[in-house]
């Protein structure tokens, strides 16, 4: 990143100011979770007393255990990774053809169909919510885990296809035109050949998807009101709304690791495709 | 390549089937609502009777809808100027050579891909703890005993600790957008600027800030977006009855249409509920048309 900089010795002087800053707020994002995680294993007596992180009754891990019981985050968990997982391979069967149509094909309507998919982005959850919920409950399918899973996918469907756009546009025609000679139908063409071929740009927008389906609290909030259906986002806030009451705070913070654990871990892994996923879509917005 | 028209209405019509069921009928549907008189969402459409703009009368007569309008116009702003800035000052700090750039970056943006649930609960019940918390301590170490003793959770600054919880998550997703436009500048530019003796400050002015346009604009949008969107924070904040302070009107729509908290509501007006939604989306519209004006302006493209 020293492109323009001639000294760097003295480039890094004037950047001090910058670096007590930037070092601060990192600091206080790292005691914000490590104290979390400390408390998940503590008990709400030992955080009240003055020697909170002594440890002298030794690592809680029964907190997680009650989290994971006793308030039901099992049930929220696996409700989640089912509602996650299904949606993202939803999503790539739907969205991904889609995309590919849109930036190779010229016919009628595509612009008009690109430009519905952009405008979607803009269309807040309080547009949408209260037909959704008329027409539902007249199917009778509220607590419906494929209603669920229909409106996580139908509600990434426009994003992924704007995401995918350039990845498509990016690929070199000749490929269909090699297997168009080679008697590959264009359906065929286009799962065996050119869906192989943007797994780079699929796989940032899919770990997108993952965190927002895993994050979504509004729809589910509305959607799931029965705890057998519901995902971790609104089971989360369940939890803490209960043992506020029978202060609980040890389970409380345990619940809430085990809720941040899957999407946190993912972006230890794959923090750097996730920020050139932004910064790509930055450019294009 | 000839277009084949059976592969486009098969790859073509799921995802468009997708966007009229989920985007298209119910923003339809909401915009003609908030025209009639409504109460439940499931009552059948021959009981709607025609209200004009009297939804509209309603909301903006409504006391509560005022307090949840004060107080998203004043999260847009202060928050708005307070994340732009910080993640501007951050985008601009962390490109001009600092060390471990991309590990800050990461760090900073961290917050964003954490359930807002979890990150709320982190600041409710250990940052802004009165008894553990981190304010607290921190204060009480430094000798601020009195500053110490505050209630950040308390009524009188329920509001101002919620919105710095939820702009310290907010700033990493908008200090990556102005990193990517800081990082298109043609470094030439820059060198330039140099050779003719032009300081930091100057190339930040003249030359950094104009060609950020763009960028300035996907942030403004973006966070409007945001605003309009916000529901778990004001709920996380005042999670029993809506509260004077919290109270954004995606929360107030909540409550309105689904009856949520407090049973002392029994009359449900979703009527009502569609003219807030429909506020929410002119809002929207608004901030889109006035960034684009900003943008045409611009002379430098790139």
């Amino acid at each position: 990143m020293n492109k323009f900089h001639f000294t760097i010795k003295k480039n890094q002087i004037k950047l001090i100011p910058a670096y007590i800053i930037v070092i601060a707020w990192v600091l206080f994002t790292f005691i914000l979770i490590a104290w979390v995680v400390f408390a998940s294993f503590s008990t709400s007596a030992e955080m009240f007393s003055d020697h909170m992180f002594a440890f002298k009754t030794g690592f809680h891990f029964e907190n997680y255990a009650t989290a994971w019981k006793t308030q039901k985050v099992s049930i929220y968990f696996m409700n989640s990774i089912m509602y996650t997982l299904v949606s993202c391979a939803a999503i790539i069967l739907i969205a991904t053809p889609a995309s590919y149509v849109l930036s190779r094909f010229r016919f009628k309507g595509n612009t008009l169909a690109q430009n519905l998919f952009i405008s979607s982005l803009g269309i807040p959850a309080i547009m949408i919510i209260m037909p959704l919920f008329s027409v539902v409950s007249q199917l009778h399918l509220l607590n419906n885990r494929w209603l669920l899973i229909f409106l996580y996918t139908s509600m990434q469907v426009p994003f992924t296809i704007f995401f995918m756009y350039p990845s498509f546009k990016n690929l070199s025609k000749t490929y269909e035109e090699a297997a168009a000679i080679d008697g590959c139908s264009p359906i065929g063409t286009y799962w065996r050949i050119m869906f192989p071929l943007i797994q780079p740009g699929l796989i940032t927008v899919m770990i997108f998807n993952f965190i927002d389906i895993w994050n979504e609290y509004f729809m589910s909030l509305v959607f799931a009101n029965k705890t057998s259906v519901r995902p971790v986002a609104v089971g989360l806030f369940n939890m803490i709304e209960s043992m506020r009451y029978t202060g609980n705070w040890g389970g409380m913070f345990a619940s809430v690791v085990i809720v941040f654990l899957p999407t946190f871990i993912l972006y230890l892994f794959l923090s750097k495709r996730i920020i050139n996923g932004i910064t790509a879509g930055a450019i294009k917005g | 390549m000839k277009p084949n028209r059976k592969m486009i209405i098969v790859f073509l019509v799921p995802a468009l089937l997708c966007y009229l069921i989920v985007f298209l009928y119910p923003s339809i549907r909401t915009f003609i609502m908030s025209f009639f008189n409504v109460a439940g969402l499931s009552d059948s459409v021959t009981t709607w009777t025609f209200a004009g703009f009297g939804n509209y009368k309603t909301i903006f007569h409504d006391r509560m809808f005022q307090q949840s309008m004060k107080n998203i116009c004043k999260i847009w702003l202060y928050g708005g100027l307070g994340v732009m800035l910080i993640s501007l000052v951050f985008a601009v700090g962390l490109t001009s050579g600092m060390k471990g750039f991309k590990f800050f970056r990461s760090v900073i943006y961290l917050p964003n891909v954490i359930s807002a649930v979890a990150m709320a609960t982190m600041w409710i019940y250990y940052v802004y703890n009165s008894d553990y918390g981190f304010f607290h301590k921190f204060l009480a170490f430094f000798g601020f005993t009195k500053a110490s003793q505050i209630l950040w959770t308390g009524p009188a600054h329920l509001f101002s600790s919620m919105l710095v919880a939820y702009c310290f998550g907010m700033v990493g997703y908008h200090m990556l957008i102005f990193i990517s436009g800081i990082e298109q500048i043609p470094v030439s530019y820059h060198e330039a600027a140099k050779i003719e003796g032009a300081n930091v400050v100057q190339r930040f002015f003249y030359i950094t800030l104009p060609f950020l346009k763009g960028t300035v604009r996907t942030n403004i949008v973006m966070w409007t977006i945001f605003t309009v969107g916000y529901f778990v924070w004001g709920q996380m904040f005042s999670p029993d009855n809506l509260s004077n302070q919290t109270v954004a009107p995606m929360n107030y729509m909540y409550e309105l249409v689904f009856g949520a908290s407090s049973p002392a509501r029994t009359v449900r007006n979703s009527g009502a509920g569609a003219a807030i939604g429909i506020v929410m989306m002119v809002m929207v519209l608004i901030a889109f048309g006035l960034t684009n004006l900003l943008v045409r302006k611009d002379d430098i493209e790139l």
